[in-house]
């Protein structure tokens, strides 16, 4: 056996890859990462959108738009459009989150321009003809039910309709719930998409490796088709704001669980806050993201009562969540509750040197190999996108990351800390009958109400 | 596009067999152990031993403390973690490339020297870790269980792949700690380990750091236990059924396909991406696209070295439509396609995809690593990363037909469904 060998702590010579933007005249960007020996290139698309503006009475059409967009163009029917896709190697995605449509293309970089072309034409000349509409509608429709099977997702769902005021469209599901994406029909798709989906503030992002094809030529030609005189532009965004139920505990019934989902959450920032993003992933790794955090060390270690706890500030476009989840064993999840709700008030009491030491470590020095790959890169030039920020921020936070230090870390970490259950939302996924009783004394011992969600939702 | 990663390849005096391939992208290096061991060798009665032992091993050794391993590497801006699966379990790290020395002897103390740390409590911790990992993934989530279902159905009883990887709690509740040292001392050896290291390396410098860590590991001698021969093709369908509170009845079909890097292996799995793995295969068309009695449809491939692969389908049932009419329908088009064929437009779509999601998987260096380090351990192959895409283009539509009417034929399906009860 040797002894343990020292680790040189001289950070590695890494920046995250550069950006060249260029703009098209019909107000697309284009943003080009060379990324040497990288054969498959990634090219992403953000069309800023804000599920506000969805019809009140089909929310959810955003995210079915996302899946018929290559079912069906002026020019290929459904299967042709597939057969030109799938011909060309091309894995092709889409869909929506807050900030707006993505649409994901991994193509071999022999079949660029192929998918560049494809890209426009699904992009500018959608037909949603009606059998692919009503085909996608359900298929989110049984999305939806598996979604509401799973306790993760359940639980994800009930935080939002409980800690975000209803009057705010992100208190329910992105792709919308049962009513609302029943009513999308093909007119409505072509509706929405005359009016959302354009080059006007839209970006195009491609990375791999960029040197023997002239990619900005062909992206240029390809895009400069896509054209929407009649895009409007979508209402600035807002933080959701709190519910009056936020706060409270809410068990949802789950009869015959044999776990109990917990999602514990509070307002948190977005990545343009005020003293940086930086503290923050830092923190969250520090709380429930590192195998020995401060939750699994207790529930996961010492008590064997979960396979894992995770927690993460999510940034949306404006506003955001701090939230801990996880499944942890049917008899002993009220305990683990409590247990959990300790550990973030004394998170309060903020984070030592060595631990803050740590995390700055691992986030700044893990970069250059999660940033390996053109998808990796351009997924993150793409967020950017989404979240509405500079195309120098990876850099600058992972620079701001270096220089953090505990007394940071704990200040900003405390500026969202919400005090005590009360004031933290928490989900319960299991079995009531197993659950309730000591859920409501808990409730009561924290001068905050239960209530039980009995039915599946409608 | 011919591929050409520069392949090192070195074997201690002990048996360790270390690949290197330097990659100087970027300043990080990946180090990835395959260990053979897995599910596969569990004897009945001890069955989830591999995956339980694959949590020890992060539970400290003779000179490490328990959670150190993770937060050491962690600290210094590693990501790592460890899987086990049928055929092996493996353990790997992508570390900062100043930190590859640490790394190294992070696991040679583990992999050497573990059984210094293990004690009653850490045995006792990981086991209920583990019986929650099995509730969560297994017993908690829908179908969460139609996989176990699927190997008991197209595997006989005593076959390795009969069982799952989770194994059975029973079983894990029997283990003592002289199941676990016997263990360890049965499968932990240096020959029967692959190592490969990819990255921000000189290869003659990290196999000497290899050897200064790794050369006092021992070796077991006696390797385990040869992959069993070649399964047949199921000669009826096997079927089980179950009631289940599931969001929507789900057909699962499965079958018994040559063993990985076996000569008709890769078209028989082409054969199953022709047919039901793209957006264009005739069964997506067919049942998703027309008939829309299927809300959706995944194929995969599971490859596998001991007696078989699997192949698998799964068939997510439209609301109102029968599970037992819509296996019939897959299998008339199956059946049709194994008269005809796939066409060229299908063929050239079915190369395209897996010639890219090969490229995509080799993109990033630990994928590489992973990949390096698996066709070592199970087939002696280190440099297959820069030969696999051109032997798959090398599949003719001839070869995928008749791969597909000798493995994938209606008849030889193990056929899983879970039906919708109303209420939970």
């Amino acid at each position: 056996m040797r002894t343990r060998p020292i680790v040189d702590p001289a950070p590695p010579a890494w920046t995250f890859p550069g950006c060249e933007v260029t703009a098209l005249d019909s107000g697309l960007r284009l943003v080009l990462v060379d990324l040497p020996g990288q054969h498959v290139l990634s090219i992403r698309t953000i069309v800023p959108m804000n599920l506000v503006d969805e019809p009140a009475d089909t929310e959810g059409i955003f995210t079915v738009m996302s899946r018929v967009l290559d079912e069906g163009t002026a020019s290929h029917s459904p299967t042709e459009f597939a057969e030109l896709v799938e011909r060309a190697g091309i894995a092709l995605g889409a869909g929506v989150s807050d900030g707006g449509l993505s649409v994901d293309m991994d193509v071999p970089s022999g079949y660029a321009a192929a998918a560049l072309d494809l890209l426009t034409e699904l992009l500018s000349e959608p037909v949603f003809p009606g059998a692919e509409v009503r085909r996608a509608v359900a298929a989110r429709l049984t999305e939806i039910d598996h979604a509401d099977a799973h306790a993760s997702s359940r639980a994800a769902k009930e935080f939002l309709a409980t800690a975000v005021d209803p009057s705010h469209r992100a208190s329910r599901p992105t792709g919308g719930e049962r009513a609302g994406v029943r009513a999308v029909t093909s007119d409505a798709l072509r509706r929405e998409h005359a009016r959302r989906v354009g080059p006007r503030g839209a970006t195009v992002v491609i990375a791999g490796h960029l040197a023997g094809t002239d990619v900005a030529s062909l992206a240029s030609r390809a895009l400069q088709r896509w054209r929407a005189d009649g895009q409007v532009s979508p209402t600035p965004w807002r933080p959701p704001p709190s519910a009056p139920t936020a706060g409270r505990i809410v068990l949802v019934d789950r009869p015959g669980s044999v776990q109990a989902e917990i999602h514990v959450g509070w307002p948190g920032p977005d990545r343009h806050v005020d003293g940086g993003w930086a503290p923050y992933p830092a923190a969250a790794w520090l709380l429930a993201g590192s195998p020995g955090a401060r939750v699994d060390a207790v529930l996961r270690e010492e008590k064997g009562y979960t396979y894992g706890i995770r927690g993460a500030y999510r940034s949306r476009r404006r506003g955001g969540h701090v939230v801990v989840a996880g499944a942890v064993r049917g008899d002993v999840a009220v305990e683990s509750l409590g247990l959990l709700h300790g550990i973030l008030d004394r998170s309060a009491d903020g984070f030592t040197d060595a631990e803050v030491a740590s995390a700055v470590d691992f986030l700044s020095r893990t970069a250059p190999g999660r940033y390996a790959t053109a998808d990796t890169v351009a997924d993150e030039v793409a967020a950017l996108a989404l979240h509405d920020l500079p195309w120098d921020f990876t850099s600058a936070y992972l620079a701001a990351v270096t220089r953090l230090d505990a007394e940071a870390v704990s200040a900003a970490h405390r500026r969202w800390l919400a005090p005590g259950m009360a004031a933290r939302t928490s989900i319960v996924v299991g079995d009531a009958a197993d659950l309730e009783p000591a859920l409501r004394r808990r409730a009561q011992e924290a001068a905050t109400r239960l209530d039980v969600v009995r039915s599946r939702p409608a | 596009m011919p591929l050409d990663y520069p392949i090192v390849e070195h074997t201690l005096p002990n048996g360790l067999k270390v690949v290197v391939s330097p990659d100087h992208t970027i300043p990080v290096v990946t180090v990835n152990l395959w260990v053979g061991v897995g599910s596969r060798h569990e004897e009945p009665g001890h069955t989830g031993f591999a995956h339980l032992f694959e949590h020890l091993m992060f539970q400290g050794s003779a000179q490490v403390a328990k959670g150190e391993h993770f937060e050491s590497l962690l600290a210094v801006g590693g990501r790592l973690n460890a899987t086990t699966w049928f055929d092996r379990t493996n353990y790997f790290e992508t570390v900062p490339t100043p930190a590859l020395e640490l790394a190294l002897w992070l696991e040679a103390d583990r992999h050497g020297h573990l059984l210094a740390a293990v004690n009653q409590t850490n045995l006792d911790n990981q086991r209920d870790v583990v019986k929650e990992e099995k509730r969560e993934r297994y017993d908690n989530a829908p179908y969460g269980t139609a996989l176990i279902d699927i190997y008991a159905t197209l595997f006989p009883s005593g076959h390795p792949y009969h069982h799952p990887t989770i194994g059975s709690m029973d079983d894990l509740d029997a283990a003592s700690l002289d199941d676990v040292h016997a263990f360890f001392r049965r499968y932990y050896g240096a020959d029967n380990t692959v190592m490969a290291l990819v990255g921000d390396v000189d290869p003659e410098q990290a196999l000497g750091l290899v050897e200064r860590h790794f050369a006092d590991l021992r070796p077991l001698g006696e390797p385990p236990r040869p992959p069993g021969p070649q399964l047949d093709p199921l000669t009826e369908p096997a079927t089980l059924v179950r009631e289940d509170t599931v969001p929507n009845d789900r057909v699962h079909l499965a079958w018994r396909l040559p063993v990985d890097r076996a000569r008709d292996h890769d078209a028989a799995a082409l054969a199953l991406d022709a047919v039901a793995g793209l957006s264009m295969s005739p069964a997506t068309v067919d049942l998703v696209r027309q008939r829309q009695s299927v809300t959706h449809l995944h194929s995969s491939v599971l490859a596998l070295v001991d007696g078989a692969s699997i192949g698998l389908v799964v068939l997510d049932v439209a609301p109102g439509e029968d599970p037992v009419a819509v296996e019939d329908q897959f299998c008339a088009v199956l059946e049709a396609f194994l008269q005809a064929g796939p066409g060229e437009a299908l063929l050239e779509a079915v190369r395209a995809q897996s010639e890219r999601s090969w490229l995509s998987a080799l993109a990033a260096g630990d994928e590489r690593a992973d990949l390096i380090a698996q066709s070592t351990l199970l087939h002696g192959d280190p440099a297959l990363v820069n030969t696999r895409v051109d032997s798959l283009r090398g599949v003719s539509a001839d070869e995928i037909t008749q791969a597909a009417r000798r493995w994938l034929q209606p008849g030889s399906r193990a056929s899983v469904t879970y039906r919708r009860t109303e209420d939970r």
